[in-house]
């Protein structure tokens, strides 16, 4: 069988590249795998990607940044997406060529607007399967709007938690469609777990906002006066750098948080600490909880929407604070900094626990997931379960409205404002 | 975590390392890194200045593992030079030489190194990222040490913790901070020792550093003397003993404002410390 991934750009940093990279990966033992980059910026990715997998990007931005058609706005991507700017007619095109002529017999999505491609442009003989990185109560109600047209054209709508399977199941009547959370997975460490020694708090994770990189390390002024020999790492890149290193500042931790810049891969950075912590505001899933706890690492987490309460169980393998509560999340730190033996002890059992996160067990469901879809294809789409159908039909189509009324409206300010101007 | 490192492409072959805390590194290549049964090796060459030839090298033998990888251990003794050493496969002799990318660097054993004390030389060695995502090893070796241990910066002074390795305080020990150029300025704030010979700190009260010229921005530089004048050589006063190589923008420090001068401790590129003044 004949897998193809359509990814946006292969070539960055972030948890859907690494995530379908260890997917596709993963797959690869046993079919043909092809991971397709709608965009490239420069020669090589930035994680390894195994041979076996071949890489085929579709723009490369290095030469065909200028390309006439490129600075004309996309027409099948939708607009309401996030990353609808950095698409194009040029990306349009050439993504409908690549699926009009793909010999694949299943193209998996990895992106809201890279669904829709796949929805409207694959052939009637290529099994259909979208995955949604991100939540969809996080989309804004324009997007939603295109979504809950195009997704019904999809054999399946793979989730990363189970909460946001639900939100779609209620709020969005997909008939035929199936949707089921599949988990991102992380490989098997290489190097040996962390054994709970090293006083060292890590995070990871790119510096925006909505990482609350800003709590943490007012979470964490407490830890370092009482333990000054504990040092939080956080490791990443991003828009809130300068604002964290004057937070960093002013609070005196200028010796105990540290801003360490990117690393890829995060392994034996990872392996470095004790504990890891994740102060977000939203995970859609949370990959760099599982990566540490495949590490060895008990994780103090905020029980954010969505991921971190589907991975994390509070108090045997890590901690669930409240979102946005500084005082919580630096006590629940203490607790684990003050406590050797109960570090250890969570440090074990999340190593333990975070092994239903491994390729295998992952690809196994993804490979069933892949294998019910094709099945019934000869004999037309599956059919929806009939039981209360009418109630889902019902209160989806008040989501529906919902969302359309916000989206007009929202439209609507637009304009207004466009008219003040 | 999340990909082997590549193995395939020889522009990227890929190369993993184990520090542990005695200083010694081991090194571990796929052994799909070379073909066939010549001998194998890995070449550490000491970076020279620029335009300048390369004169220092270490050849270590690649040994096979057990599971089919190649090992190459790089002991403490001999101690390698102070400077950035770049790291090359030999894959045979006469064969050119392959520069290697970095796979995973455990350097764990590391993060808590001033815990221990050293003895004379201080050899120090850190493997890293260069800019252009090569493996290197960055190298250390000084006859004695000040490690600076912490450093509390209010909107007037800075106070510092440090300690010797490779050498103690005596009678007359005094720190010094010395302007880089011209005549060589200096200042020496009071030490305070500790009752083991290898402690101490002291403040730097940074009208002192403004006060003659305010308006001549300069970089002091930060040492210490283990006793009176006519002893062996100043100490350097720095940050090695732990996993970071490069720390200049990891260990950042407010900024005060003196009078017309902004003043702030730095980690120069070699990981000194030194203290900078410049203008409002």
């Amino acid at each position: 069988m004949k897998i193809s991934f359509l990814l946006h750009n292969a070539y960055g940093i972030g948890g859907t590249i690494t995530t379908t990279f260890n997917l596709a990966q993963a797959l690869a033992e046993r079919h043909e795998v092809e991971i397709v980059s709608v965009l490239r910026h420069r020669e090589h990715p930035n994680f390894a990607l195994d041979p076996r997998v071949a890489l085929r990007p579709l723009v490369d931005l290095r030469h065909e940044k200028e390309h006439p058609l490129h600075r004309r706005p996309a027409k099948v991507f939708p607009t309401a997406e996030y990353r609808y700017g950095q698409y194009s007619e040029l990306t349009d095109r050439r993504i409908g060529e690549c699926l009009a002529a793909t010999d694949a017999d299943v193209v998996i999505g990895t992106r809201p607007g890279l669904n829709v491609h796949l929805a409207l442009q694959a052939p009637e003989h290529v099994v259909r399967i979208g995955q949604e990185h991100l939540t969809l109560d996080n989309h804004p109600p324009r997007l939603r709007t295109t979504l809950r047209r195009a997704y019904r054209r999809l054999d399946v709508l793979t989730t990363v938690t189970e909460a946001d399977a639900a939100a779609y199941r209620r709020k969005m009547r997909l008939p035929g469609v199936r949707v089921e959370a599949l988990p991102n997975s992380v490989p098997d460490p290489v190097l040996p777990a962390a054994d709970g020694t090293a006083k060292v708090v890590v995070a990871a994770g790119r510096l925006v906002p909505v990482k609350r990189y800003d709590l943490l390390i007012e979470a964490f002024a407490p830890v370092a006066a009482a333990h000054p020999d504990w040092q939080l790492r956080i490791y990443g890149k991003g828009e809130e750098q300068a604002r964290l290193r004057q937070l960093i500042q002013r609070l005196g931790l200028s010796e105990h948080a540290l801003l360490m810049g990117a690393a890829a891969p995060m392994e034996a950075e990872w392996v470095k600490g004790s504990i890891a912590a994740c102060a977000s505001n939203f995970e859609p899933f949370g990959m760099t909880i599982v990566e540490a706890m495949r590490c060895g690492l008990p994780v103090v987490s905020t029980d954010c929407p969505h991921g971190p309460g589907e991975i994390i169980e509070d108090g045997v393998d890590g901690r669930l604070v409240p979102v946005g509560d500084p005082d919580a999340l630096g006590s629940a730190l203490l607790d684990l900094v003050r406590d050797d033996e109960r570090r250890r002890r969570m440090g074990r059992t999340a190593m333990e626990n975070a092994r239903r996160f491994a390729p295998a067990p992952v690809v196994q469901q993804a490979e069933r997931l892949i294998d019910e879809a094709r099945s019934p294809r000869g004999t037309g789409r599956a059919l929806p379960p009939e039981g209360g159908r009418i109630q889902r039909a019902l209160v989806s189509q008040g989501f529906a409205a919902r969302d359309a009324a916000y989206a007009v409206a929202s439209g609507a300010l637009r304009t207004v404002r466009r008219g003040r101007r | 975590m999340n990909t082997k490192p590549d193995t395939t492409r020889g522009t990227h072959l890929r190369v993993d390392c184990t520090a542990d805390a005695d200083g010694r590194i081991v090194f571990d290549l796929p052994s799909t890194a070379t073909d066939g049964p010549p001998s194998p090796q890995l070449l550490l060459r000491l970076r020279p200045k620029k335009g300048q030839p390369e004169k220092t090298v270490h050849v270590l033998d690649l040994e096979p593992a057990h599971d089919g990888r190649l090992l190459a251990v790089l002991e403490p003794q001999p101690a390698l030079t102070e400077g950035r050493w770049d790291l090359y496969l030999l894959p045979e002799p006469g064969a050119p030489r392959r520069r290697l990318r970095p796979g995973l660097r455990d350097l764990r054993a590391l993060v808590d190194g001033r815990l221990r004390d050293r003895p004379s030389p201080v050899a120090v060695r850190v493997p890293y990222v260069t800019k252009d995502g090569y493996l290197a090893v960055r190298a250390w070796l000084r006859t004695a040490h000040a490690e600076v241990e912490g450093i509390d910066v209010t909107d007037r002074s800075m106070t510092v913790r440090a300690r010797l390795h490779g050498a103690s305080l005596a009678e007359g020990a005094a720190v010094r901070l010395r302007l880089r150029g011209g005549d060589g300025t200096v200042r020496n704030p009071e030490l305070r020792g500790g009752s083991d010979g290898r402690a101490f700190s002291f403040v730097v009260d940074y009208p002192d550093l403004v006060a003659d010229d305010a308006t001549r921005p300069g970089v002091w530089d930060v040492s210490v003397r283990t006793r009176s004048d006519g002893g062996p050589a100043p100490i350097r006063l720095g940050r090695l003993l732990d996993d970071v190589a490069d720390r200049k923008e990891i260990f950042v420090y407010p900024t005060a404002v003196v009078g017309t001068a902004v003043v702030r401790p730095y980690y120069t590129v070699d990981n000194d410390l030194s203290v900078e003044v410049t203008r409002v």
